[in-house]
């Protein structure tokens, strides 16, 4: 009587951790894409007036003391349990992985930000030379295989220099 | 020293070729981030433990590559390059490079 009750106890608590798992997952990654996304949008709009191209020269360049610098940065987004679990089943199927293609998109676009916000918080109003590639921190699918812990991670570098303002 | 990935730098003429520079480190995450890493792989997020590590990985990389360039005599790195390979599960290896040179503030803009 007492071993069943006990047996019920743990079967319930184990289906609860089952469903819970990837409910959390599910919820939280959405809400954290989403969180993510919307300050993306608002922090490229306020980024907007500095110069940002990926010329070798440096376009639109003056005369100033500042000496162009390096600038670095480097994002890393985790995937989340539906992603994971989309891009599992398009793996049967095949195609393109819409979710990894946002998670990736997400991770560029903040390695940018990012960029710029090194180079205006040294003084400068322009970059130039912007290069984005991706890493692999020892997550990727190549070295894990079954076990693999999907991310993106990108390093960037741009050279920031004194720009003539555009207006 | 002055470090850009630009091949030439506004302002400044390049004098003297000095060569190639370069600097690599392979670092590994402790288990905790991985962990970590672990959990957030269910809910999403940005990985901050494993962006620390880049970053620590690319300072000293670029540490490593100005100290050669010192070494040469440039007082600037031109071109500077970065590359990531994994060389097993738990380790990441970053490699900068670049070429030293010696630059002069040019005379007229």
């Amino acid at each position: 009587m007492d071993e069943s009750f006990v047996d019920m106890i743990f079967g319930v608590f184990f289906l609860i951790l089952a469903v819970s798992i990837p409910l959390i997952g599910i919820l939280g990654g959405r809400v954290s894409e989403y969180r993510h996304l919307r300050s993306l949008e608002r922090r490229e709009e306020e980024a907007s007036d500095i110069i940002v191209t990926q010329l070798k020269s440096f376009p639109a360049a003056t005369r100033s003391d500042q000496t162009p610098t390096i600038v670095y940065a480097e994002t890393v987004i985790a995937s989340d349990y539906l992603k994971t679990f989309f891009a599992k089943i398009r793996g049967i199927f095949g195609g393109e992985v819409r979710s990894f293609q946002r998670m990736q998109e997400r991770s560029r676009r903040e390695t940018l930000l990012r960029l710029i916000k090194s180079a205006r918080e040294q003084g400068f109003n322009a970059i130039c030379n912007v290069r984005l590639e991706t890493a692999d921190v020892g997550g990727g699918a190549m070295t894990r295989g079954k076990n693999a812990m999907p991310m993106a991670c990108i390093l960037g570098s741009a050279t920031a220099y004194q720009a003539s303002s555009s207006e | 020293m002055i470090v850009t990935n630009t091949e030439t730098i506004v302002g400044h003429e390049i004098t003297e070729i000095r060569g190639l520079v370069q600097g690599n480190t392979v670092r590994a995450k402790n288990i905790g981030r991985d962990i970590m890493a672990g959990l957030k792989n269910v809910v999403g997020g940005e990985l901050k433990g494993y962006t620390e590590l880049l970053t620590e990985s690319r300072r000293q990389a670029v540490e490593r590559m100005m100290a050669q360039a010192e070494e040469l005599g440039a007082n600037a790195v031109v071109n500077v390059r970065f590359t990531t390979s994994a060389v097993t599960q738990g380790a990441a290896e970053l490699y900068s490079y670049g070429t030293a040179v010696v630059v002069e503030p040019s005379r007229v803009g």
